[in-house]
């Protein structure tokens, strides 16, 4: 169970810890019950400071993933996920959607690589 | 020949000894303190800056010996291969740089990573300073029956310094012993919770986590090695006990540099493949100053592992390394005060 970072994406650090924790969430790495590194442990593993770990871990107890207790840590927490649709979610996701596959298009990513990995994303949430 | 100069001349080959295989002991992507690809090693630019700080080296070790034969000044000769080992690393550092490799920006960890945990316990790491302090308690209670002095420092021949027995006196003695104990122990819990893991998969990561458990159990050892003089002292027993435990002391780290050996730096020797296509050991290389010497005010570890030698050391840009330092300082000076 890895968690990459880059330390020269323009992306903060906290905001990529985030996001790479949630998408283990999401795709069902991370379970109910499951421990994450002290954020100590993990800032000296990455080699960033103590407050960019405490920051992501607090973001994610903030959307309901995790539990953070002084002594045990940081733990996956049940979450229940939303049923009421929301509007601004979804128009908030469509535009950030643009917005990378944009980005990468400008990077040189080719039109049928962007649509082949849309697709296996789709394909990917379908199943589950 | 007087025994004590042979004895002088076999420490300095062996230090020359040492320095010549060191740079063999690094990461395979480390190559004289700078980030360098694994296949750089390989290279005649790599082998001539390689054959130079050897020849330095030896020549130095040459001049030492011939210094020591000649004059008899042991402290010179010391002197004098230190700087030559120095200037032999300090160029070769500088010649290296010329084919650094940039380090890759992407850190991974693994978040699934074993926790690591004193062996043990920290009951079992404790135990060494809590028997010097009911060794304090006993001898409290039996001052009267205690001898009128007793040795504190130990040479070739026996015992070879001795002090009055006071209330101070042991109080002092014990301290110092307490204060080593507690210093071994509190790095070998430093060592677990303040430096980084550098490989975070496959064989790379579990080579490396026998590496840092070995460093460890050294130093728990060790503790549980120093603790004995005290009790030798405190018991009056005879020099052949102090004989064998001088026997263990060599035994233990004897075995420690062997098995660093055949491991290397962070058990890299040990696989084949690390596990991680990221190059280099996660520390910039312009942190590193001649090579030896780390300072890095962003990166939160306190211990860091070394590039020239195995092992670890310490972040100078941290200011908790300061405080790590104070506490190293204290016991020595308090310990070479009582000793005087």
């Amino acid at each position: 169970m890895i968690l990459r970072i880059d330390l020269k994406s323009p992306v903060p650090v906290y905001r990529q810890i985030v996001d790479a924790v949630r998408i283990l969430l999401v795709d069902g790495e991370l379970h109910p019950g499951d421990s994450l590194p002290p954020v100590r442990r993990l800032a000296l593993d990455l080699g960033v400071h103590f407050n960019t770990v405490a920051e992501a871990y607090r973001t994610l107890e903030e959307e309901g993933w995790l539990e953070i207790g002084r002594r045990s840590g940081a733990r996956v927490v049940p979450r229940a996920v939303s049923k009421r649709y929301d509007p601004e979610t979804g128009e908030a996701f469509e535009r950030r959607l643009r917005e990378i596959v944009a980005e990468v298009q400008a990077r040189g990513l080719s039109r049928n690589r962007i649509a082949r990995e849309l697709r296996r994303l789709a394909e990917a949430l379908e199943r589950s | 020949m007087p025994a004590q100069t042979i004895l002088f001349l076999a420490v300095l080959l062996l230090m020359s000894g040492l320095l010549q295989i060191v740079p063999g002991l690094t990461r395979p992507d480390i190559f004289f303190a700078v980030t360098v690809s694994p296949e750089f090693h390989g290279t005649s630019d790599a082998r001539r800056i390689l054959r130079k700080y050897r020849a330095i080296v030896w020549c130095s070790a040459l001049a030492a010996i011939a210094l020591e034969l000649a004059a008899g000044m042991e402290l010179a000769a010391l002197l004098l291969q230190a700087a030559g080992f120095l200037w032999a690393l300090v160029g070769a550092h500088a010649s290296a740089l010329a084919y650094a490799a940039a380090p890759g920006s992407v850190v991974e960890v693994d978040l699934a990573a074993p926790r690591e945990r004193l062996p043990g316990g920290p009951i079992v790491a404790a135990l060494p300073v809590l028997s010097l302090f009911a060794l304090a308690i006993w001898a409290t209670l039996h001052l009267d029956s205690l001898p009128e002095r007793f040795p504190v420092h130990w040479g070739i021949h026996g015992a070879d310094r001795w002090v009055t027995t006071t209330r101070t006196s042991i109080f002092g003695y014990l301290a110092v012993h307490a204060c080593v104990c507690l210093l071994l122990v509190g790095l070998a819990w430093g060592l677990l919770n303040w430096s980084r893991r550098i490989s975070t998969t496959g064989a790379g990561a579990a080579a490396e986590r026998r590496f840092r458990m070995r460093i460890v159990q050294l130093l728990i050892v060790t503790a549980y090695l120093l603790t004995a003089p005290a009790w030798l002292a405190m018991f009056h027993v005879s020099s052949a006990a102090i004989d064998i435990w001088g026997l263990a002391m060599a035994a233990v780290i004897g075995a420690f540099v062997v098995a660093v050996m055949r491991s290397g730096q962070g058990g890299s020797r040990a696989v084949v493949n690390t596990g991680s296509a990221l190059l280099g050991d996660r520390t910039p290389d312009a942190c590193w100053k001649w090579g030896i010497v780390y300072i890095n005010p962003s990166d939160p570890s306190i211990l860091i592992e070394k590039r020239f030698g195995v092992g670890y050391t310490l972040n100078f840009g941290n200011r908790w390394t300061w405080v790590v330092l104070a506490l190293l300082i204290v016991p020595l000076a308090a310990g070479l005060i009582f000793l005087r």
